[in-house]
């Protein structure tokens, strides 16, 4: 369970700390059969298209998060792809984020001529999801599924606005790390997340996307909801518990939630978003909500 | 040796302690949010504080201060003892690999931690078991002739530092985003994970390496005379350096395992001590200790309030304040005594 969380979280932050300018490729013109991903994010997608069969290889974050492919060949991790292996698995298609970390694995795949398509560029954003859905649909042979799957995420989107709109913002932090302190800061995908959900995001005052903050400004912008993602044995409510003045503790609205189910911009936003709405409205949002998606 | 004049450890005693309660009052008073002396003062010794504000005084600045008093003490003193064991004066507090081994320690902790289901928690104590082994291994290695040498001592502290930090590295590009950068944070040093419950423990090995480190000061003054005046004048060197390496050893090892690896404060603090007080360790010792314990509260204060709502490393800090102090140090010719 602990091994889970971690792993989720560290998913998480591959997909949002990583950075960099790679264009994608242009879009193929016949489906492509063999896939290799080397991202959970990408692979969540692709089995959620319906094309879970074409992956013939996955790295191990994937296999790990996602079970369905846990039984694919893999590819090594983050920082120790294996070339190698990925192009004995002689893919038509290798799917990676713009990492800094697999920068020169993408370069050294291109140079064997195997094609390598990019998705998720930094700041990842709802647009950027739709944008990787619609993209592997077309390469997958799957746009009427991934249409479905991008309108499903919009109506749920336009409908929790909606519901959340008039009611006040919640002023929340959302934690990512606690020692040291990371939280969700502007012009992340959280920060998206939050604002539609009706939040007011305090750690937007800090300009990057993910900023490290001090202790003693969390405790003094006294945020009404503390959403916790960060990995750890101790419980969220217990870490919190320690400094008693702030609102969220006192009144018991510090929400934990398992760090990839809320945070990882997969194909599954609607419930995430969802989730995080009801986290921080509680009983004030409309109930038919929860059937739409 | 000239006994110890009255008047001046009375002076010593009196401006270190002055020194340290004002870097306390700063410690507390400075951070991310503003808090006046005045709000400090009722959250400190009266129950009206606005609650928020007790917070951030009572249960985050003070466990940090109290933190960054034992940390600095132990390294400051750690530096003086071991320029002394080594005669030299570069010697800082991680030069015999004691940091190494407890650096090692803790980062397996926390790479490997989750596969063996250990808590976060478990690295302090990885750490210290850490530091103590490698001091067992100094002991074992570090001796030339069946007794403990200088060059030995340093030859292998040197060599399994680098044999540590390779290992580390390796832990790193290994272990996930997450433990990656828990590693680096505690590489670089901090004072972020001040917890109530590790500050009894930390303040009785500090107690300790610092009973032992004072109890050699006069020892200390006869072994840079040379050898052979030391068992002159009836100090067995030998048995001398055990008991400083020993100490030594702790107040390092104690230290790093909840702090990380913080620089500087065990190289500057003694040698602008020795610029000011001369170089009797009965009272260099000591001195050290308050005075290091002063300059890491100070640091530690900055490092909180440097930035708005952000925090910066401690050992960033230091590394900025003292690598600048060393050099002026070394113009000033505070280290004349080493260089001839």
């Amino acid at each position: 369970m602990r091994i889970g969380r971690v792993r989720r979280a560290q998913v998480w932050l591959l997909l949002v700390m990583v950075a960099a300018a790679t264009p994608a490729v242009s879009a193929a013109l016949e489906p492509v059969r063999r896939v290799v991903s080397m991202n959970p994010s990408l692979t969540e997608m692709i089995v959620a298209l319906g094309a879970a069969e074409a992956l013939v290889g996955v790295d191990e974050y994937s296999a790990r998060r996602v079970p369905s492919v846990a039984d694919r060949p893999r590819v090594g991790g983050l920082y120790s792809p294996s070339l190698e292996a990925v192009v004995a698995l002689r893919p038509d298609l290798v799917v990676l984020v713009p990492s800094v970390q697999q920068a020169a694995f993408h370069q050294q795949l291109e140079a064997l001529g195997v094609r390598v398509l990019v998705l998720g560029q930094s700041p990842v954003s709802f647009q950027r999801v739709f944008d990787a859905l619609d993209e592997l649909g077309r390469r997958l042979g799957r746009t009427r599924q991934a249409r479905e799957r991008i309108d499903a995420i919009r109506r749920t989107r336009d409908a929790v606005v909606a519901a959340t709109s008039p009611l006040a913002r919640v002023r929340t932090v959302v934690v990512i790390t606690r020692e040291p302190l990371y939280v969700a800061g502007a012009a992340s995908f959280l920060d998206e997340m939050l604002q539609a959900a009706g939040a007011e995001n305090l750690g937007a005052r800090f300009g990057e996307p993910w900023p490290r903050a001090s202790l003693e400004w969390l405790v003094e912008v006294a945020p009404d909801v503390i959403v916790d993602s960060a990995p750890g044995d101790e419980s969220a409510e217990t870490f919190w518990a320690r400094w008693p003045s702030i609102p969220a503790v006192r009144a018991g609205r510090v929400v934990s939630v398992p760090a990839g189910d809320v945070t990882l911009p997969g194909p599954d936003l609607d419930r995430a978003l969802l989730r995080l709405a009801r986290a921080l409205h509680g009983d004030a949002l409309p109930l038919e909500l929860e059937a739409s998606p | 040796m000239k006994a110890l004049r009255p008047s001046h450890v009375a002076a010593a005693a009196l401006g270190g302690s002055l020194l340290l309660a004002f870097a306390a009052v700063l410690g507390l008073s400075w951070g991310a949010s503003t808090i006046g002396l005045g709000d400090v003062i009722r959250a400190l010794f009266y129950d009206d504080a606005p609650a928020a504000t007790a917070d951030i005084v009572l249960r985050i600045r003070l466990p940090r201060v109290v933190l960054g008093a034992l940390v600095g003490a132990c390294l400051a003193t750690a530096g003086a003892l071991f320029q002394a064991l080594l005669r030299n004066p570069l010697a800082d507090p991680y030069v015999l690999g004691v940091s190494g081994g407890a650096a090692l320690g803790g980062v397996a902790a926390i790479a490997l931690g989750g596969g063996f289901g250990l808590v976060a928690a478990a690295s302090p104590v990885f750490a210290f078991a850490g530091a103590l082994a490698v001091t067992a291994l100094l002991f074992a290695l570090g001796s030339g002739h069946g007794r403990l040498a200088s060059t030995h001592l340093l030859l292998t502290g040197v060599v399994f530092n680098a044999f540590a930090s390779a290992l580390i590295v390796f832990m790193a590009s290994m272990a996930g985003l997450v433990e990656a950068t828990q590693i680096f944070v505690w590489l670089i040093g901090h004072l972020a994970g001040a917890r109530a419950a590790v500050l009894p423990w930390l303040a009785l090995f500090t107690a300790l390496g610092l009973l032992g480190a004072l109890s050699q000061g006069r020892a200390l003054n006869l072994l840079t005379l040379g050898e052979e005046t030391a068992a002159q004048l009836g100090v067995s060197a030998e048995r001398a350096r055990r008991r400083v390496l020993l100490s030594g050893s702790l107040l390092v090892g104690a230290a790093v395992s909840v702090s990380g690896l913080i620089g500087f404060v065990g190289l500057i603090v003694p040698h602008a001590l020795r610029l000011t007080l001369g170089s009797d360790h009965r009272l260099l010792l000591p001195s050290a200790a308050l005075v290091g314990a002063s300059f890491l509260v100070v640091c530690d204060a900055l490092a909180r309030s440097a930035l708005p709502g952000r925090e910066l490393p401690v050992g960033a800090i230091t590394a900025l304040v003292g690598g600048p102090i060393f050099l002026w140090l070394l113009r000033r010719q505070a280290l004349r005594g080493w260089l001839t």
